[in-house]
């Protein structure tokens, strides 16, 4: 009877996901309400975690909770503690939201609602959750073993490498272009700049207190610096009002990317307890709470969704950034649906803290299809606008003219009402100067989130208020992915550095920190700077570069997966993996062709170049634009190069490991796999936490 | 109505141990009982030192994704 029961609950929620899947897919019309969009996708989750994740965990992976996790067989309280599930679950979240779930799907809101919410759902469930999960599954098994290890291990020698490369070089870009959000965001605004620029002598000051006062009360900590962040945010406000700290504050695009990258090097090169950890617990705190409101806000508003489910833009002539809906809505939503960079975070902390294999399913499934959720939210926040506010923000103005009243008649004559007064209204009630020409997805989805908390609380009193919460949250924790990223990248340069000179790879040599933290910061400071002298935004080329890198680190990740699989036995299911990679290699290879090679400007790097190189020769750039024209020829010529790198080390990887897997599959090489030996559990089958807290004390919860 | 409150006692005491190992205050603590079980010989780290040198450990491998 209770099965039966389930079975016809369990329908019943398939049912009712895909009705509001198709309310939302043929829908037109009249606006649609933010409602249907949440009810499809926690449908969609609840069915693809509840079937498809327990056939991954039973049938291909085949999950033993009887066998002994690292955690519990090095424990030793510092990088192997077994943690309760629910607790590692919010760690391994808090790891993998960043800023991608957020700003990806704002800007592919351009191609209309449909194809991004689609892809979100769909991807999340048969691309990033099914990497994010075997990846783990497969450092748990090699003792939390990391993605490059693996990879050399089970792939080639070559295969390591090249993943261990592909990590810093998408590592650089992906700090540009959150930098480059965050330069966007900012510029112009002296009261998030002011609200920004405060949280740096609040984590000093957390970091002082957590190292000499009370070492480690993170949470203590932590609350006093929300609350002083609440304070500044709202200060911000009176600097904006004041004629003198609003000029101070008021910086362009150059002066804040100048700050940032000294910045970036002050977090990399100093010690981390004093700037970087607390800074990383402020986020983590502020991020959870404005994930929580805007989910709970969009509960309570049940916003009306504006944006048409497919705009003009799917034939590739989008303002915010050139190509078409294929390859590029796939590449632009990168971390929501599927993110490289996660299958870092499943083979370095999580596997090393997981109490057994079983609760595999629920974190590394699991917390990707919450991050989904949280790109689902986004798209819908992007999306309650009008679309004509939308494309006015985060078009350049290149594209829609350098005026209010340019920018607004282009942008009704593509079908989307917008008058001059609505856009000035607007920044008048953010507490803006303007909010044109702001591409990057933050401002716009700062205005999507404080319609919607407004609307929940304060009405539009405290409109400028939710605004400027909203941009501080998301340049908080964009800078706390650039310090700590810029860190881990110190690290890559130190060691690659010190097998040409062995004193550079000493980690605490001060002169190897400074040159390094110099060179990382170098790095990606050049393509910071080049996307902020870009005439069509930066974001129109850096954006889906990083796209580009991050697919790729996904199918490098899945490459790694699969070979597993196949070396495990497991040739049956092994399209389960195999099938999201050769999705990803088609994508990310499409889009790297197009953006090196397509022979429109605004697409193809290439052409890009070759057409000013054209207008130099033709003698129409002025002298004084001489130097900035060449300059942008080379960024452009570079960005082709980057591309194509990307492209080639991908390229060597799957043939290295296509490869092997005709030498397993013809039996001419031997399957070996490097799992760690059986060892059998202490914790009894039915663990709940008392063979645990019998064995190392009361610390763990429940299971 | 005393088992719902005992319920809710134990559930929020749940949800406190959860917190605080969630955002690192009781990782000394961890290290202490996992010190006091395996009996590493390696010297015994105070609070300071645990502090700094596990944000070190935890700041040189990616641990904060994009």
């Amino acid at each position: 009877m209770k099965r039966i029961l389930s079975s016809v609950a369990w329908l019943a929620i398939a049912l009712l996901g895909a009705g509001a899947l198709g309310a939302i897919a043929i829908h037109r019309g009249e606006p649609l309400n933010a409602m249907w969009f949440v009810i499809a996708a926690l449908c969609c989750y609840l069915v693809a975690f509840r079937l498809y994740s327990a056939f991954v965990a039973a049938k291909v992976l085949a999950l033993d909770d009887t066998r002994a996790t690292p955690a519990e067989r090095h424990d030793d309280g510092r990088d192997f503690v077994p943690t309760n599930k629910w607790v590692l679950f919010g760690h391994h979240f808090a790891a993998i939201a960043g800023p991608g779930p957020l700003v990806g799907p704002t800007l592919a809101a351009q191609f209309g609602y449909l194809p991004g919410t689609l892809w979100l759902i769909a991807g999340a469930a048969f691309g990033g959750c099914v990497q994010d999960f075997v990846i783990l599954f497969c450092s748990i098994r090699r003792d939390g073993k990391s993605l490059g290890q693996m990879a050399r291990e089970e792939v080639s020698e070559r295969g390591g490498f090249i993943a261990q490369l592909a990590v810093l070089a998408i590592m650089v870009i992906l700090l540009a272009v959150i930098a480059l959000v965050v330069v966007n965001a900012l510029k112009s605004s002296p009261w998030a700049t002011f609200t920004l620029a405060m949280t740096i002598p609040i984590a000093l000051l957390l970091g002082v207190y957590l190292r000499f006062v009370r070492p480690g009360r993170v949470l203590e900590a932590s609350i006093m610096g929300v609350a002083l962040i609440i304070f500044v945010v709202v200060a911000g406000q009176w600097v904006a009002d004041s004629p003198y700290w609003s000029h101070v504050f008021t910086l362009s695009g150059l002066g804040l990317t100048a700050a940032i990258i000294i910045y970036g090097f002050s977090a990399s090169a100093l010690p981390v307890w004093l700037l970087l950890a607390p800074r990383d617990y402020l986020s983590a705190f502020i991020k959870a709470g404005a994930i929580f409101s805007l989910a709970a806000g969009i509960l309570l508003v049940r916003p009306q969704v504006l944006m048409p489910p497919l705009t003009r833009f799917i034939d590739g002539t989008g303002p915010v950034f050139a190509g078409k809906i294929f390859p590029f809505c796939f590449i632009t939503i990168a971390c929501g649906a599927v993110s490289g960079f996660h299958s870092l975070i499943s083979s370095g902390t999580t596997p090393k803290m997981i109490l057994r294999e079983g609760h595999a399913r629920f974190i590394g499934y699991g917390a990707m299809l919450l991050e989904s959720f949280v790109g689902v939210m986004a798209m819908v926040a992007a999306c309650a606008m009008t679309p004509g506010v939308y494309f006015a923000i985060n078009s350049p103005p290149s594209i829609v003219g350098a005026t209010a009243d340019a920018g607004a008649a282009t942008i009704s004559s593509w079908g989307y009402p917008l008058q001059p007064e609505t856009m000035t209204n607007l920044a008048h009630a953010v507490g803006e100067i303007t909010l044109w020409n702001r591409a990057g997805g933050a401002p716009s989805l700062a205005v999507g989130m404080a319609q919607i908390f407004s609307n929940t609380i304060g009405g539009p009193r405290l409109l400028s208020i939710w605004y400027h919460f909203a941009i501080m949250f998301e340049a908080l924790f964009i800078l706390t992915v650039l310090d700590a990223g810029t860190r881990v990248g110190r690290f890559m340069v130190q060691e690659l550095g010190g097998r040409i000179w062995a004193p550079f790879g000493r980690r605490g040599w001060m002169p190897g920190i400074l040159l390094s933290s110099a060179i990382i910061v170098a790095m990606w400071g050049y393509f910071l700077y080049q996307g902020v002298i870009d005439p069509l935004g930066g974001i129109n080329s850096l954006w889906p570069l990083f796209g580009i890198g991050n697919q790729l680190l996904a199918a490098v990740a899945l490459v790694v997966a699969t070979t597993i699989l196949l070396k495990m036995g497991r040739l049956r299911w092994i399209w389960v993996t195999l099938v999201p990679t050769v999705w990803l290699v088609i994508v990310t290879m499409t889009a790297s062709y197009q953006k090196i090679f397509d022979p429109s400007p605004r697409l193809g790097f290439l052409a890009n170049a070759n057409e000013l190189a054209q207008q130099i020769a033709a003698g129409k750039i002025a002298a004084a634009k001489m130097v900035d024209t060449q300059r942008l020829i080379f960024n452009l010529r570079l960005d082709a190069a980057v591309t194509a790198i990307f492209a080639c080390m991908v390229l060597v990887l799957v043939v290295e490991a296509i490869f092997q897997w005709y030498s397993i599959l013809s039996r001419r090489r031997e399957a070996i796999l490097h799992e760690s030996p059986y060892i059998a559990t202490r914790w009894a089958k039915d663990f709940s936490g008392a063979a645990h807290d019998a064995a190392v004390g009361d610390a763990m919860g429940d299971d | 109505m005393r088992k719902v409150a005992k319920r809710t006692r134990r559930f929020l005491l749940r949800f406190w141990r959860g917190l605080r190992e969630w955002c690192g205050d009781a990782a000394y603590e961890s290290y202490l009982r996992s010190k006091a079980v395996h009996g590493a010989s390696c010297r015994t780290l105070n609070e300071a030192e645990f502090y700094v040198e596990q944000l070190n450990r935890r700041y040189s491998r990616p641990n904060r994704c994009c």
